[in-house]
């Protein structure tokens, strides 16, 4: 690949923009909305990978988020390891386990792997919840340490925006080359038929694990700065809720490119905040509510009149402006 | 309790839950036969037979009058759904219809949060609180309400599919969608017509189990979820349904009742995945495979 | 190109049998191909030929039986390593892949000769990247084979059915086989797509390639093959040169009521 195809300008530019936020403003809300938008984002990103262009519907993402949200926290709250290791351990956890339950769930199809998967979510978020002594029950766990390392601790939002954006950034850019080289053409071609990626020699039960496996660690690891940031994590935030939010945020973007998650994450987030201020007056402390009917009848709407999410809409735009303009290229 | 009275009590409860499984899982196959749709809001439809009949009953209307109202007003609501989110959908897949009905499910989740609050609630036995002394456990009337609510569906249904000529053509439509269409059947009424079944058996099942295990707004993922177990492992079936359904009702009365009540959900959620896995599998001896 | 082993048997199947439930798709089939010969398999419909290559190619595992490739048995091996010891294939329906350009998919193809592993594409390491070029220099002198590489960055959607096929060879020439198995090359082509297909062949074999066809169109099998197995529900009823075949009353038999 060409240097220019590496890196790519808008991504060059979005990424310029994003490293100047903080430095032009100092609104504690806005950056704490990126955060947010960043480690969602990343998550979502990666389970566009899986279910989209892989083709395989899993609905565990939610889990590998909170279980490295949790790994974490619990190996910072009992003073184990540093925290930054617990990261670390957490993916390795994540991996572990991603890999033990992988391999057979992995040879179901479409909506019975979605099915499992949702058991899985839904057992861990039980066992959270139920394995008190160990991760704090019904309340969670509380008091977490900021992340430190090499003696700098991360302590304000502006810190951990930066950590949150490079994770985000460097996830997408890693799963850019990834997809741009024979493992992407591997994974797009056993999407489409398995039989023929077999007999051309892709291994495909394994290349399907891998790339379960390194999503789940990579939501992991978004998770795991997630409960630094916040310094607190409950079993309830990674269950179902979690599961419609990033849902929607892979339809709205649009599953078949890279960035439309991200995308779809920026929407949702901003359309959600701003529904929240609106009703603020009218319909207080029912955020969680709002927010259930308001995805949900994003999803349908969606679902219904864009099936390729904004995405899918921007390069319809893309074809027919380069028929109009006559450039040569792939999409 | 002695040890047999102790079985029996979890046999008691296991049956209960069974047949509710039962139900849902007919009803989740209903739909699912005829449209392919993986209909996530059958929970749904149980959790709002129960709630509808409790915010009825707290209006001041009759037990027998709020349930009729609660069905009723579930079924508006499933044909809705059907009219509203899967309908209109142009290249709909199998995925896509499943997001739509979890983003339905979710849209009715916040609709009665927002409206009637976390809390759960009950509405009382239909038959009083009396109860049978069975060899030391204890059979309510409610228990038996349960069990003659999967008796009167399962025979229902049967003689509904196999007796009337609307369920014969239902029966011929899911088994071959287009053969159907080409004699005319109309498949979309059909679908309209299962939406509404399950939405009614939904609401019913509801309304008579919410005396023993309570209604709040999320009951219905967990509840939903069960049914849908019950269903693939009965292959989509009738008596496949039922005889898994109560199967698993059996080994979550015996798991909360002999290991731990708190971890009762788990016990089926484990299971559906065992039994997802198990189903691909193959056990034909003959076939070698060789792995270098 | 790969090179033959000698005049040695690039393919010996012995006692194959392949059954489906109560269905006997294939049963005790046992011939030979050489190397750098052409070979075709015909029969009428529900013969078992398509079964054949995919129990061969790995997509099935037979019953019973040997399937030797270059004196090793295969029989049983998953297809990704068959693949991997030298047999390409093409499929009757194509099975391209429609998420992946025309060179692209080619490209697949090349996939079992790299080694970059995951990190070293994720973090686009220069060893990846230089593989990856390579990849996409022999991708394109492979679709240039077959006379496409004017197509190279076209979606698949955009071909038309000829041209598909062509490029499911291209993918199966990417993987620089010793042994190319064709399943229906020629169905649906045009005549002077036939002709454009034996040409091809033709090269192919002076690269030193050896052909596995499995055929319904007469006219090609019967002037490209050196050599032909008849098979019938299943079973072999007939093998030899064209001459032979065309004569064979078993043969005439199997196909009466059938138009060719």
């Amino acid at each position: 690949m060409t240097l220019k195809e590496r890196f790519p300008l808008p991504w060059i530019l979005f990424a310029a923009a994003i490293i100047a936020l903080p430095l032009v403003t100092s609104s504690s809300y806005l950056i704490g909305v990126m955060i947010f938008i960043a480690l969602y984002g990343a998550v979502a990103v990666g389970m566009g990978v899986l279910n989209e262009q892989a083709g395989l519907f899993s609905l565990a993402h939610p889990t590998w988020f909170g279980l490295g949200a949790y790994a974490a926290g619990i190996v910072a709250t009992r003073g184990i390891a540093p925290p930054w290791m617990g990261v670390i351990m957490g993916a390795l956890f994540v991996a572990l386990l991603s890999y033990s339950i992988g391999a057979p769930l992995l040879r179901l199809r479409g909506f019975y792997l979605a099915n499992a998967t949702f058991a899985l979510l839904l057992i861990v978020e039980i066992l959270l919840a139920q394995l008190g002594p160990i991760t704090g029950g019904h309340e969670g766990l509380l008091g977490i340490p900021p992340l430190s390392f090499a003696g700098f601790t991360f302590e304000t939002d502006r810190h951990y925006y930066f950590v949150a954006w490079g994770l985000c950034l460097g996830t997408l850019w890693f799963l850019y080359n990834l997809m741009n080289s024979r493992f992407g053409r591997a994974i797009k071609a056993f999407s489409d038929s398995e039989v023929a990626a077999s007999s051309m020699g892709i291994n495909v039960p394994r290349y399907k694990l891998y790339v379960f496996i390194l999503t789940a660690v990579m939501a992991s690891l978004a998770g795991s700065i997630f409960c630094f940031y916040l310094r607190f994590t409950q079993p309830g935030v990674f269950g179902f809720p979690l599961l419609v939010e990033l849902i929607t945020m892979i339809i709205i973007g649009g599953g078949k490119t890279l960035y439309g998650p991200l995308l779809g994450a920026f929407v949702i987030t901003w359309l959600r905040e701003a529904i929240h201020m609106y009703l603020k007056d009218l319909l207080p402390r029912m955020t969680a509510e709002v927010d259930a009917i308001f995805f949900g009848i994003l999803i349908i709407v969606i679902l219904i009149f864009m099936p390729g999410g904004l995405a899918g809409w921007v390069s319809q735009l893309g074809r027919v402006s380069r028929r109009v303009f006559g450039k040569a290229g792939r999409a | 309790m002695t040890f047999l009275s102790q079985v029996l009590q979890y046999a008691i409860s296991g049956i209960t839950g069974g047949s509710i499984y039962a139900v849902i899982g007919i009803s989740w196959s209903l739909v699912y036969l005829i449209s392919k749709v993986l209909n996530f809001t059958t929970g749904e439809f149980v959790m709002l037979g129960g709630m509808l009949t409790w915010v009825l009953t707290g209006a001041g209307f009759g037990l027998f009058s709020a349930s009729l109202l609660a069905i009723s007003c579930t079924i508006v609501v499933a044909l809705l759904l059907e009219r509203v989110a899967i309908r209109p959908m142009r290249y709909p897949t199998e995925m896509s219809y499943m997001m739509a009905t979890i983003a339905s499910a979710s849209v009715i989740k916040g609709i009665v949060l927002l409206l009637w609050g976390s809390e759960t609630r009950r509405i009382p036995p239909f038959f009083g609180t009396e109860v049978i002394q069975f060899f030391g456990a204890t059979l309510t009337s409610q228990v038996l309400c349960v069990i003659g609510l999967l008796l009167l569906v399962t025979i229902g249904l049967s003689l509904f599919l196999n007796r009337t000529i609307v369920g014969k053509a239902l029966r011929a439509s899911a088994i071959n969608l287009n053969g159907a269409e080409l004699v005319g059947i109309d498949i979309k009424k059909f679908r309209l017509l299962c939406f509404g079944l399950a939405g009614g058996l939904g609401a019913l099942t509801g309304i008579v189990i919410t005396p023993i295990t309570f209604t709040g707004y999320e009951i219905g993922i967990l509840t939903g979820l069960k049914g849908l177990v019950a269903a693939i492992m009965g292959n989509w079936t009738m008596t496949g349904t039922v005889v898994s359904a109560l199967v698993l009702g059996l080994l979550e009365g015996f798991g909360a009742g002999f290991i731990s009540a708190g971890l009762k959900d788990v016990f089926a959620l484990v299971v559906m995945i065992i039994i997802l896995i198990l189903r691909t599998v193959s056990f034909s001896p003959r076939a070698r495979r060789k792995t270098t | 190109m790969a090179k033959p082993v000698g005049p040695d048997l690039i393919l010996q199947a012995s006692g194959v049998r392949k059954y489906f439930g109560g269905i006997h798709a294939l049963e005790d089939v046992a011939f030979s191909v050489k190397a750098g010969a052409i070979l075709s398999m015909i029969g009428p419909n529900g013969a078992g030929k398509t079964t054949f290559i995919n129990v061969v190619s790995g997509i099935y595992a037979p019953d019973a039986g040997e399937i030797r490739f270059q004196g090793q048995d295969i029989a049983g091996l998953p297809a990704h390593l068959v693949a991997a010891r030298g047999i390409g294939r093409t499929f009757q329906l194509e099975e391209l892949f429609g998420s992946l350009s025309v060179l692209e998919n080619v490209m697949v193809g090349c996939h079992t000769r790299m080694r970059a592993g995951m990190f070293a594409a994720g973090f686009s390491l220069p060893s990846m990247r230089r593989e990856d070029r390579q990849m996409r220099e022999e991708a394109m002198q492979d679709l240039a084979m077959v006379g496409l590489d004017g197509r190279a960055h076209d979606a698949i959607s955009q071909l038309p059915l000829g041209e598909r096929k062509l490029v499911g060879i291209a993918r199966a020439l990417a993987m620089k086989p010793t042994l190319l198995m064709l399943d229906e090359p020629a169905g649906g082509l045009a005549a002077h797509e036939v002709d454009r297909l034996v040409r091809l062949l033709y090269t192919l074999l002076d690269n030193g390639l050896t052909l596995f066809i499995v055929e319904h169109n007469m006219p090609f099998v019967m002037s490209i093959s050196e050599h032909i197995v008849v098979l019938d529900e299943g079973a072999k009823i007939a093998e030899g040169p064209p001459g032979e075949i065309r004569a064979n009353e078993d043969v005439i038999k199997a196909y009466l009521g059938e138009e060719h």
